[in-house]
């Protein structure tokens, strides 16, 4: 947290993106996080993506629970509708905002805390409905803003700062969002934006429920020697399953791509992931691949990251519900309230 | 009224839960109905699905008394299990009508009691093949034993059959069957009719039969609600049915066939609650509807949902508490649980319907009150008022109805300003100017329960927390002229009177009629609103004494008159009813009786 | 009034030469000359050993500010033509030293030389020991005795200095170019903070490559080539590289503020000028550095 506000200084030879504004445009107010935490750096690449990505500010709504990094909406696209819901429980508040208008961006930022325990059943709500947002966790496998617990995603043996291992398994948010059949899943980095503004630019392109693991470590109460989400730990045991480039629509694509070797996937909002090949034979398009180099992968010590599993082809919440696509809240009322004589005739049925 | 008379009884129908006897006795009803006589229906059933006794009790009231007699003249005494308890019930002088295909084992009798043996199931064994439609038909064969006993009008319950089933000829034919079956044994073996008849009449005339969560459901609809999200609890379950109901008919876009509405089943409370404030925030009409355990788990965004000041609407089908209580019996018992829902200094526009029909209208209002006042707004009818038949007047609607959806800042309003600040209060009355996600560059702000200040930043600071807390207040203050006004039958003669709310209202007219014929009459006031109306207060200074009737055990809404009101606590006297059951009118009488007699009342 | 305007350039030979472009006419009523005397030396005979240059300068050494006559020393304009006052006052620092010096029979080449000291800027967790907040203002125009009163007196002062409250704005305006981003690459943990926060954009962390590619690596493009392209040592988590485009930092620390390891700190930076009392006491300035 800093007293002075960070200055808004345009220079002349600054990026700006078609419409015209430039990466600070949608920045958001000064972050109060601890110096350093990784949450900051994924308000960041968060910046980019939406930078990158063209987004009118006020077509996109960004939503939260609560904990350290539920209070990063703030942080980011200040000219976007913000909601910092109660804690675990921002899916639902996504899920109603996204009814009343589908065709709003969707951004839900959450914490290990926030979802994998007191938001676990919303979470895998939000997944079964395939609702059309960008979810992304920031994991630093303890409770920030509570002052260091241990979350659900600490690995069993990961020492707290003042010494005590977890022995609890830990919840591997990627694993559960692929078998309760998330049809976009990924994990990532606080520290390797290379990697991870390309998924989050995926991420929102996607149509339906795109989840983003992104390990992000707590500076202030797990970076030290014994834990295992510490940035150093972290960039030891991270592995990329493939490295992923997200190409705009209408873009020449003029990296040489091997066509054996990589994977393209239109994605339904517009544009295409591309897929190269890392070290392994790995297919994120199967399911059970998926889950099984999650796990030789931690088997090994290692943490597998990249875009893990994806599926384009699945309905989304408004279409399994046969929701009209146009936003419900500008339906005019003369088309909702069926009028007097309507209720006439259906009272017929009561006499 | 113990004495029955023309028009003017009470039939009660002790089943089995599971096995379609509903359908029959609201036949029976719906057949009373439409031969013009007024009559009420109430539904004790219990929490269970299949093999539990079940009884529906069908009051006939020439007056148009709406609650439960507490008196039973003809016992339809179907369910063995209960039969002791069933005959104990019925009036002396009453009838009772049982299936006498096999002997009972222990066939009790009462001298002042006319047990009438009907071999229902005997007949139906042999008139149908499949056990389901025999058990069907034994329900329907004793409507027609009924219509036999009343003197009923034969060709209102073909006609009502014939619009039931419409193309399901064979359903027709084998009711039919059945209810001849029924009405041609009772003619030959029984004196009929009873000295106690269902005359045909024209007093129901404009009125339909319906339930209070239809009649919400309905109510959403006409308001123009969009979304929708609840998890399933008895009794507000029917609530979502019937809205759904109506949405497959009325809420199909016209170009594409897909939904107008989305109705989401959510995961629990927490999150149809969530979903409900989503949606609000996000411009659309939105309601969940729930009952006691599902307040309890909304408790926290609730707050939440007053605090940042999001519109959407709570229907709370109130049932027995505590805890999981009794699920399918009646109480009001979350007055204060609604009232003041959440932690922190959280208080709820409360409405409280005494019927279907004020539930369809108090619904409409609720979606304008909770936009106008940019704030969670609570229905609360309870298990009476949603799930029992009641006959009301047909509900009416003006075209051109136009909603008010409170202050949202348009595209003009927002283009021709400077900076929008979400939680300013530019006209003076505590409610802020909001604006709608997606809709102008300029109308983006941050919504939060966390301490903000007035401008919609994030706050710690002791003044400016405490200024948009006190602003709420000047709400608070605006909703009280905003809200429905409690209905006073008064009289300048009358020293008593009676403060009462939401379904405690039919038995209320009732016992004041019976008590103005026994010389005391008393002056009646309904709330119908929180916060509470001035007139409340005005209303306890102009009398010595002042009953406050209600249904649940610790006299909530007696609590809160003495809390949010000035009024002279020492003039209520508090009537609690809270057996789940709905109240009699009898017991008013006596426990109001009781009160002066004893002295206590001045 | 008649204006030459010219372009200068170096000959052949490195000498600076004028040549004339074009004429500009101002049409005035009155011309009244304000420009400096010129430096002439008339009065100086031309045999007693002093030399001149092809300006009519006396050849001036430019560490020890001596002539061509042993214990004579000149400085200010005198010495090499016009330049500004600050640099006289240098000027007249350098030869106080060789007087000194030239006094005592030292050697006037063997110098104390210049110094230069670091000292944090942080005081606490949001607190510098300067102030970083960034003026937007255009500088101020300074406040002036109208045209019709300068005359009436010649001791009028022209310029009547800024107000209380523009003056603070104006000294906010200040870049703070005495305090330097310092980077201690052992201690970074490639977090990103300093990166994400910083106002200008010019901060990066990259594989290291070659000058030219790391300049776009930078979120907004280092281009001023005039300016060195800050690379730090390799980083010890990953091996990469921090890079900084100083042409365009603020020095408003956020970085440093931002960053959990301070491995960018703000530090004052104090040149170390030798005196010529410096010389007398035999001081020496880089001695103090190391004792800070
Ligand atoms: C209902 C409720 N219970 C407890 C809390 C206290 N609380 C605030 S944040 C938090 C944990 C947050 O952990 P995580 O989601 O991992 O976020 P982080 O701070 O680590 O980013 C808890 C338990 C709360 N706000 N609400
Ligand atoms: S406590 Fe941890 S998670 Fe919270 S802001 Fe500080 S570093 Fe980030
Ligand atoms: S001092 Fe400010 S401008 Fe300079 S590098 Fe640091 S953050 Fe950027
Ligand atoms: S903030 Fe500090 S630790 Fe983080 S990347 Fe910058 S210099 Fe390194
Ligand atoms: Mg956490």
């Amino acid at each position: 947290m800093s007293y002075i506000k960070k200055p808004k200084i345009i220079r002349d030879n600054e990026s700006r993106n078609k419409l015209g504004m430039t990466v600070t445009d949608y920045e958001g107010v000064m972050s109060t996080l601890c110096a350093g935490c990784g949450h900051d750096s994924i308000t960041g690449a968060i910046i980019q993506t939406v930078f990158d990505l063209n987004i009118e500010p006020h077509r996109l709504i960004k939503l939260s629970g609560i904990g350290c990094s539920s209070k990063t909406p703030a942080y980011f696209a200040s000219q976007s509708h913000g909601f910092n819901s109660v804690h675990g429980r921002m899916p639902s508040v996504a899920t109603g905002a996204h009814s009343a208008n589908s065709e709003l961006f969707c951004i839900g930022v959450s914490g290990d805390g926030d979802t994998l325990s007191i938001g676990m059943g919303q979470f895998t709500h939000a997944i079964r409905r395939n609702l059309n947002m960008l979810y992304v966790i920031e994991n630093n496998g303890v409770y920030g803003l509570t002052k260091g617990q241990f979350s659900a995603s600490a690995d069993v043996g990961s020492t707290a700062k003042k010494g005590a291992a977890n022995l609890q398994i830990p919840i591997d948010p990627c694993q559960v969002a692929i078998s309760i059949g998330a049809t976009f899943v990924a994990r990532s980095f606080s520290g390797d934006k290379e990697q991870l503004v390309p998924l989050l630019k995926a991420g929102m392109m996607h149509r339906g429920f795109a989840m983003l693991d992104v390990i992000s470590p707590c500076v202030t109460f797990n970076d030290h020697e014994g834990s295992t989400k510490s940035y150093l730990s972290t960039r030891e045991t991270k592995r990329e399953a493939l490295y992923t480039d997200y190409v705009e629509p209408f873009t020449v694509i003029e990296v040489d791509y091997d066509q054996g070797s990589s994977i393209e996937v239109d994605l339904h909002e517009g544009g295409k992931v591309i897929l190269r090949k890392a070290e392994k034979e790995f297919s994120p398009l199967n399911k059970s691949d998926s889950i099984r180099m999650i796990r030789e992968s931690a088997d090994a010590g290692e943490m597998l990251t990249g875009l893990l599993y994806i599926d384009e082809n699945q309905p989304d919440f408004t279409e399994v519900e046969n929701t009209v696509r146009k936003p419900l809240n500008e339906v005019p009322f003369d088309d909702l309230c069926p009028g007097s004589k309507s209720l006439a005739a259906l009272q017929k049925n009561y006499k | 009224m113990s004495k029955p008379g023309h028009n003017n009884f009470t039939v009660k129908f002790a089943n089995v839960n599971g096995t379609g006897s509903s359908s029959a006795n609201g036949m029976f009803m719906r057949s009373i109905f439409r031969m013009g006589i007024p009559v009420v229906g109430k539904n004790y059933f219990p929490s269970n699905i299949q093999g539990l006794p079940t009884w529906y009790e069908i009051r006939v009231s020439d007056k148009g008394y709406l609650a439960p007699s507490g008196t039973v003249h003809i016992m339809i005494a179907m369910n063995a299990q209960t039969y002791a308890e069933d005959l104990a019930s019925v009036e002396p002088g009453g009838y009772l009508v049982y299936d006498s295909s096999w002997p009972r084992k222990e066939l009790m009798t009462r001298d002042d009691v006319t047990v009438l043996g009907v071999p229902l199931a005997k007949m139906c064994n042999e008139k149908f093949d499949t056990a389901r439609s025999r058990t069907l038909m034994k329900n329907t064969a004793y409507v027609g034993v009924l219509a036999a006993l009343l003197d009923m009008d034969v060709s209102v319950i073909e006609q009502l059959l014939l619009d039931t089933f419409g193309a399901k000829k064979h359903l027709i034919e084998a009711n039919k069957t059945a209810l001849d079956m029924g009405y041609d044994y009772a003619l030959e073996n029984f004196k009929c009719p009873l000295s106690f008849r269902a005359k045909s009449s024209n007093k129901t005339d404009g009125h339909i039969i319906i339930d209070g969560n239809a009649t919400a459901a309905l109510g959403c609809i006409f308001a123009g609600a969009t979304v929708g999200s609840w998890y399933p609890i008895t009794p507000s379950t029917s609530l979502m049915d019937a809205f759904s109901g109506y949405c497959q008919s009325l809420r199909k876009d016209k170009e594409t066939g897909k939904n107008n509405y989305s109705i989401i089943q959510a995961e629990d409370e927490l999150a149809a609650i969530g979903m409900a404030l989503g949606a609000g925030w996000n411009g659309a009409r939105s309601f969940t509807p729930t009952s006691g355990p599902g307040i309890s788990l909304m408790g926290e965004f609730l707050g939440f949902g007053y605090y940042s000041e999001i519109p959407t609407v709570v229907f709370d089908v109130q049932r027995t508490g505590p805890s999981t209580g009794m699920p399918t019996r009646t109480q009001q018992c979350d007055i204060m649980a609604c009232a003041y829902a959440s932690h922190g200094d959280t208080k709820h526009v409360c409405l409280y319907p005494a019927n279907p029909e004020e539930a369809f209208y108090l619904s409409t209002e609720a979606f304008n009150l909770a936009e106008q006042l940019q704030t969670p707004v609570f229905v609360l009818s309870d298990l009476d008022i949603g799930m029992n038949d009641w006959m009301i007047k047909d509900l009416e609607w003006e075209d051109g109805y136009v909603p008010n959806r409170g202050k949202v800042l348009g595209k003009e309003e927002l283009d021709n300003m400077e900076n929008f600040y979400r939680y300013l209060d530019v006209d003076g009355d505590g409610i802020p100017y909001r604006t709608i996600p997606g809709r102008h560059p300029k109308g983006a702000y941050f919504t939060r329960g966390s301490g903000h200040n007035k401008l919609g930043g994030y706050t710690e600071d002791a003044a400016e927390y405490q200024d948009v807390v006190d602003r709420l207040l000047i709400k608070w203050e605006t909703a009280k002229s905003l809200v429905p006004q409690p209905e006073v039958s008064y009289s300048k003669k009358n020293k008593m009177g009676i403060i009462s709310i939401g379904s405690c209202n039919d038995a209320i007219r009732e016992a004041r009629d019976v008590m103005k014929k026994n010389g005391q009459s008393l002056n009646y006031l309904r709330v119908k609103a929180f916060p509470f109306s001035d007139k409340i207060e005005k209303f306890i200074s102009q009398h010595e004494k002042v009953f406050v009737i209600e249904q649940n055990r610790d006299g909530q809404l007696h609590n809160m008159l003495i809390t949010e009101t000035d009024a002279d606590s020492r003039k209520l006297e508090s009537l609690r009813f809270y057996n789940g059951i709905p109240i009699f009118s009898k017991d008013i009488v006596k426990q109001i009786e009781d009160s002066i007699n004893s002295g206590k009342a001045a | 009034m008649r204006f030459s305007v010219l372009d200068w350039f170096k000959d052949e030979k490195g000498k600076l030469t004028s040549k004339k472009i074009n004429d500009v006419v101002i049409p005035c009523d009155t011309v009244i000359l304000a420009i400096g005397q010129e430096n002439s030396f008339p009065w100086v005979e031309r045999d007693i050993g002093l030399e001149f240059d092809q300006w009519e300068v006396p050849v001036v050494d430019s560490v020890t500010y001596e002539s061509t006559i042993q214990g004579v020393f000149f400085g200010g304009d005198a010495a090499f033509g016009p330049q500004n006052i600050i640099e006289a006052v240098e000027h007249g620092h350098q030869a106080a030293i060789s007087i000194h010096k030239y006094c005592e029979k030292e050697s006037l080449t063997d110098r104390l030389e210049y110094g230069m000291n670091l000292i944090t800027a942080k005081m606490g967790i949001h607190e510098w020991s300067y102030s970083n907040d960034y003026g937007y203002e255009n500088r101020f125009e300074v406040p002036t005795v109208p045209m019709n009163e300068r005359f009436k007196d010649i001791n009028i002062e022209v310029e009547l200095g800024f107000e209380p409250g523009q003056f603070q704005e104006e000294v906010e305006r200040c870049l703070n170019c005495d305090i330097q981003t310092d980077f201690a690459a052992n201690l970074c943990i490639e977090c990103d903070a300093c990166i994400d926060i910083c106002p200008v954009n010019c901060l990066m962390i990259t594989d290291n490559d070659d000058e030219d590619n790391l300049r776009k690596k930078i979120k907004t493009p280092a281009d001023n080539l005039e300016q060195d392209l800050f690379v730090s040592e390799d980083l010890p988590q990953t091996g990469r590289v921090m890079l900084k485009d100083e042409d365009v930092c603020i020095h408003c620390g956020l970085c440093a503020e931002r960053c959990p390891t301070a491995a960018w700190d703000m530090k004052k930076f104090t040149l170390k000028v030798p005196y010529a009392l410096d010389e007398a006491n035999a001081i020496d300035v880089n001695a103090t550095k190391k004792a800070v």
